[in-house]
């Protein structure tokens, strides 16, 4: 049952992301609204994006607290991802190997970062104004999902090669029985809950980044060629 | 809906506290403020409906429908919010009224939670969770007060980690106002004025014609030089078009006087328009796009008919906004233009080239005693850029009043170049009913004005934009700061300009 789920939740997850994505790409953009200072070149562009995108750059300007939350939670989350990859993938690429020794340290900084992060909502006025139910159970959503996947690993420990051919089976459309484990049901269904939510959320902000004019479009004006001179096609009438 | 008279408002009273420091909310705070409703001629006149229509939720749904389809950035931007609160405490309008509402995500909230409920899956199936909303007439109030508490100087895109322009929300919400009957009577006006007659002021030709030979015969009797200020003058090479602000209003017409004397003594061939006597275009803060191309192709038209081969735009901030950024989109191609000037020029960018080349001399001991700081204007230095250079928008402007006066300081760096903080009077909201939010919104740039007439008695503050201009010198006597004069930055260097 939790496999057919899984199976549709990835779908629904692909296609519903994608979805977004097509919509966003076929809204015309029509006036140029680059903020500026603004990179000239496209490769200037792709360096402004990947640098919002890797080092949050704008939140870093403005509160650095958030800012170093965010960072720790967002790599946390990456790095445990990328440790997720071994149920996916029979064997593990051998320059991800490393990767699994961080895995406490990636929880941790998850578990930090989600934590400042919420506290930060309900603490401060101008954050609880702005939240919808929402915004919080998304982060409670996220942690309790390290939460069970933290039980997993040190309380209630489940066959790791099972739950492997269980999501391989799942992603290939050949469904594997589920290794017995309560905590995994809870870890997997608040898994399967993400995957719903996902497409249709705030969740997909990081690729909205991309598709932002504000970010994405270069000072085209600026990067005509153009030299001033006063005096070069003067009227000839007079 | 109705206008309220200015309260609360600190009087003359000192600056208190300082701009980094972040408020507590206080809901409500300026919830009565807002500016008068178009009337029913001015509405008509642009063939929007006089008054507010009975099928006003369903037309107004409708349009945000449509807008979302055409603007990608709207759509992106209404999309993309996490609400991590960066942009919270840096919108001047929530620094100075404590409004919740004037906290960028929750202005573009009051459309945000209309677009989920109608135009999201999640918000159609579970409003009250993602914080979706019907549109009601409480909302709609709302949408009138607080897109008209936002000058839309995109502050607070700098710091959105998404890169959320709430300038784009504000504007499209006041075309969907407009479009239901509840345009801005003030930014209305002002485009039906320039749009029958060819200035925001309504001023005829003929008293245009008079104004500049009056300016002529000022000059001459100041600096006993003949220095001319050309209408629709066919043999000029270049067209400059202007705030009208800039023909009569204290301290702006000094700034004209400034380009009259570069251009003179650079020997330029240049020409005022009768017909595009003004460079501002009010239809960028209305989001109303096909109003701001017919405002932009007078300029395209009378450029065409002088046969010109240069178009330079005054001190104007969203006028340069305009005409950088928007000009080639909406009347494009300009390709009747010397292609050594292909595109529309800032007069900052001609009178520094015509500085670099030697073709004028500035003396900077002419300006002699004074201390001046440079006030960034949002639209050039977030909206447009200047010269070839990487923040040209910031260097060119300083390097200019380098020149022309013997000191010059900089205001806190919080505060200035990209971070600046908006006057508080623009993106339409330059009328007397919106005094006390003007005033209001003025607190963070009083603020760091104060600390550097404290610092270094600094005595002007320089500006290269009309609503500026007009909106400091009448809000800074009530922070207390009447001694600092509001100064054109054409002023200092026509003083300055050896003759």
């Amino acid at each position: 049952m939790l496999g057919y789920l899984l199976t549709a939740a990835f779908v629904w997850a692909v296609a519903g992301s994608a979805y977004r994505l097509i919509v966003w790409a076929r809204t015309p953009s029509t006036l140029p609204m680059p903020l500026t200072p603004a990179p000239t070149s496209r490769v200037g562009v792709v360096g402004r994006l990947l640098l919002e995108l890797l080092t949050f750059r704008a939140l870093a300007r403005a509160d650095r607290t958030t800012w170093l939350a965010s960072l720790a939670f967002h790599y946390g989350l990456l790095l445990i991802l990328i440790m997720h990859l071994r149920f996916v993938w029979s064997q593990l690429p051998p320059s991800l190997v490393p990767f699994i020794g961080l895995s406490g340290w990636a929880t941790l900084m998850l578990i930090i970062g989600l934590s400042v992060l919420l506290i930060r909502r309900i603490v401060i006025d101008r954050l609880r104004y702005i939240s919808s139910p929402s915004d919080y159970l998304h982060i409670i959503l996220l942690l309790t999902l390290a939460a069970s996947g933290t039980a997993m690993k040190r309380l209630w420990p489940v066959d790791l090669y099972g739950v492997s051919q269980f999501l391989q089976g799942a992603l290939r459309f050949s469904w594997q029985p589920l290794p017995e484990s309560l905590v995994l049901v809870v870890h997997l269904s608040l898994v399967l809950l993400l995957l719903f939510v996902f497409p249709i959320s705030k969740l997909l902000h990081g690729i909205g980044i991309v598709f932002s004019p504000t970010l994405n479009q270069r000072d085209a004006v600026s990067a005509q060629t153009r030299v001033l001179s006063g005096s070069s096609h003067s009227k000839t009438r007079e | 809906m109705s206008t309220t008279e200015p309260d609360n408002v600190a009087l003359n009273g000192p600056v208190v506290g300082r701009y980094r420091v972040i408020p507590l909310i206080e809901k409500g705070a300026t919830a009565g403020m807002r500016p008068a409703v178009a009337s029913k001629d001015v509405q008509e006149a642009l063939a929007l409906p006089g008054t507010l229509v009975a099928d006003w939720q369903d037309k107004a749904i409708k349009r945000l429908g449509q807008l979302v389809k055409q603007r990608r950035g709207l759509r992106v931007f209404l999309d993309n919010c996490t609400k991590c609160g960066a942009c919270t405490d840096k919108c001047h309008y929530f620094l100075g009224t404590r409004d919740p509402k004037n906290m960028p995500v929750a202005r573009q909230d009051l459309i945000r939670s209309v677009y989920r409920r109608y135009f999201t899956l999640a918000g159609r199936l579970f409003p009250w969770l993602v914080g979706a909303r019907t549109l009601n007439k409480a909302l709609l109030q709302d949408w009138y007060t607080y897109f008209h508490q936002c000058s839309q100087c995109r502050r607070c895109t700098v710091f959105c980690p998404k890169g959320i322009d709430t300038s784009e929300v504000t504007m499209a919400g006041r075309e969907i106002l407009a479009s239901i009957g509840l345009g801005q009577q003030y930014s209305q006006e002002i485009i039906t004025k320039v749009k029958s007659i060819g200035n925001n002021l309504g001023m005829k030709p003929r008293a245009l014609a008079d104004v500049l030979e009056n300016l002529e015969e000022d000059i001459l009797d100041d600096t006993g030089v003949p220095v001319r200020l050309p209408l629709d003058d066919s043999r000029a090479d270049v067209l400059l078009v202007t705030p009208s602000a800039d023909f009569f209003a204290e301290p702006h017409v000094d700034g004209l006087i400034g380009y009259a004397k570069v251009l003179h003594q650079a020997g330029v061939r240049w020409t005022f328009s009768s017909q595009a006597s003004e460079a501002a275009n009010f239809a960028l803060f209305t989001g109303q796009h096909d109003h701001m191309r017919d405002i932009a192709l007078r300029i395209r038209n009378a450029a065409v008919d002088l046969a010109v081969s240069r178009i330079v735009i005054g001190e104007c901030g969203h006028a340069w906004r305009v005409a950088y950024s928007y000009l080639d989109a909406l009347v494009g191609p300009l390709d009747f233009l010397d292609p050594a000037h292909s595109r529309v020029e800032h007069i900052c960018e001609v009178t520094h080239q015509l500085l670099t080349q030697g073709r004028i001399t500035l003396d900077p001991q002419r300006n002699a005693g004074k201390v001046i700081t440079y006030h960034d204007s949002c639209n050039v230095a977030r909206g447009a850029s200047m010269g070839q250079r990487a923040g040209g928008q910031f260097r060119i402007p300083r390097e200019l009043l380098a020149a022309s006066v013997p000191r010059v300081v900089e205001m806190s760096a919080d505060t200035t170049k990209q971070k600046t903080f908006c006057c508080g009077g623009g993106g339409g909201l330059l009328t007397d009913d919106m005094m006390a939010v003007r005033i209001k919104g003025a607190l963070p740039r009083a603020q760091a004005l104060q600390s550097v007439v404290d610092s270094d008695e600094v005595t002007h503050l320089v500006a290269i934009c009309a609503i500026c201009k007009t909106q400091l010198s009448s809000v800074l006597p009530h922070y207390g700061l009447q001694h600092v004069q509001v100064t054109s930055l054409h002023h200092l260097v026509g003083d300055a300009l050896v003759l």
